[in-house]
């Protein structure tokens, strides 16, 4: 089994063998592990079979199976009441947290696509192949002048706000980020095929529309915003982007995870690796935010 | 100084056992982070009332959202918001 913390791997099948884990790590004060029990488990410590069973019950995928078990915990840790900070700030986003976002996702894509190439460098999928190009080319190549990428939307909504392209080319990654972008480098080139896809392309359900079936409170952003008039073209271009392509990404994706989890089989670490994906990435929109402030005060 | 929590001082987890004296006085905290990041908001704290010491701290709230605060010193009371990433204060506002 898999540790949605660490590298930790053992071919034990046995919850109480994670637990055990778990505890090792929480009475040497590890803040990772620790942080994610508090936050996904229980505060108070408990004895290693109580912790296994806990630990069973978070990984139990019931009837419905894996794409909705990633669906359900991705909406209860960014869309459920209240939401997440960034999705909060987004509701009626001002100008510090787009540009935040620009500088921060600007990074984010650069690794996006190495995560995408390593999927079609392990696999031998053509409906897995051709899924991932499709992606890097709409992210990051765009399709001829008239089609822009999302990366290149990105700059032009940062552009229409103030922020110059070399300002977001030339910057450094916030350590949130940083961190995050090390970990999909890691898993990308350590893990098979279909974890490094379900921890990345589980990610773009933070824009994917009609997640109100799942029990979300909240969408990324309030499309209202595509009527005001304060605000650039650039921007609702940028969001409407993602508006409208995100919501078969993900799912698309979702779908090809599932119609091949059976034939990897360890289902424990597709969902492991989805979650350490999914904390990094909790951090990650936070530090858009921080880089919001950051930029507030000098541009 | 008191505080309301039982557990660790900032987040009253009580995974983890890691000591560390704040104000000449020996506290638990689950780890290392939650002991920087409780330091570093007290030496806020002091920083905007000018207070030399502080009696009680009130948290409550999570590392996700941030944590809700009331500090005591006497008779007199400050209440604030914070929030920090990997133990350094990214957010602090009276409130
Ligand atoms: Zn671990
Ligand atoms: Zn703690």
């Amino acid at each position: 089994m898999k540790c949605t913390v660490c590298n930790y791997n053992s071919s034990s099948m046995d919850y109480a063998d994670l637990g055990g884990h778990f505890i090792d790590m929480a009475s040497e004060s590890d803040a990772d592990h620790i942080m994610w029990l508090n936050r996904f488990i229980t505060k108070s410590k408990t004895g290693r079979q109580d912790l296994a069973n806990m630990l069973r019950e978070f990984f139990e995928l019931n009837e419905s199976g894996l794409k909705r078990w990633i669906i359900n915990r991705f909406v209860s840790n960014f869309f459920s009441e209240p939401p997440h900070l960034f999705i909060g700030a987004m509701q009626s986003p001002e100008r510090k947290v787009l540009l935040g976002y620009v500088v921060e996702h600007h990074h984010f894509l650069k690794q996006w696509i190495k995560s995408c190439a390593y999927v079609i460098a392990k696999t031998d999928n053509e409906d897995v192949q051709m899924y991932e190009m499709e992606n890097i080319m709409a992210e990051m190549h765009g399709f001829g002048s008239k089609t822009p990428s999302h990366h290149e939307l990105l700059l032009r909504m940062g552009e229409s706000l103030g922020l110059p392209r070399e300002t977001v080319l030339m910057s450094e990654p916030l350590p949130a980020t940083r961190k995050a972008i090390e970990l999909w480098g890691n898993l990308s080139r350590n893990s098979h095929w279909i974890e490094i896809m379900a921890a990345m392309h589980s990610l773009e359900l933070i824009a994917t529309r009609g997640l109100e079936k799942y029990g979300a409170k909240y969408s990324y952003f309030d499309p209202a915003i595509f009527q005001r008039s304060d605000i650039p073209n650039e921007v609702k271009d940028f969001l409407r982007e993602g508006y409208d392509a995100d919501a078969s990404h993900s799912d698309e994706a979702l779908n090809l995870i599932e119609k091949y989890s059976d034939e990897y089989g360890d289902i424990q670490a597709i969902q492991a690796t989805f979650i350490r994906s999914m904390v990094a990435f909790d951090s990650y929109l936070n530090a858009r935010l921080e880089r919001g402030e950051q930029y507030e005060n000098e541009l | 100084m008191k505080t309301n929590y039982e557990g660790c001082a900032l987040c009253d987890a009580t995974w983890g056992e890691y000591w560390r004296e704040i104000e000449g006085q020996n506290m638990f905290f689950c780890c290392n982070i939650c002991a920087d990041a409780y330091e570093n908001m007290i030496g806020e704290v002091k920083k905007k009332t000018g207070w030399e010491e502080l009696d009680y701290v009130e948290i409550t709230g999570n590392y996700r959202l941030g944590r809700t605060c009331r500090a005591t010193k006497g008779d007199s009371e400050y209440k604030y918001f914070f929030r920090h990433e990997n133990g350094n204060i990214t957010q602090f506002e009276e409130r």
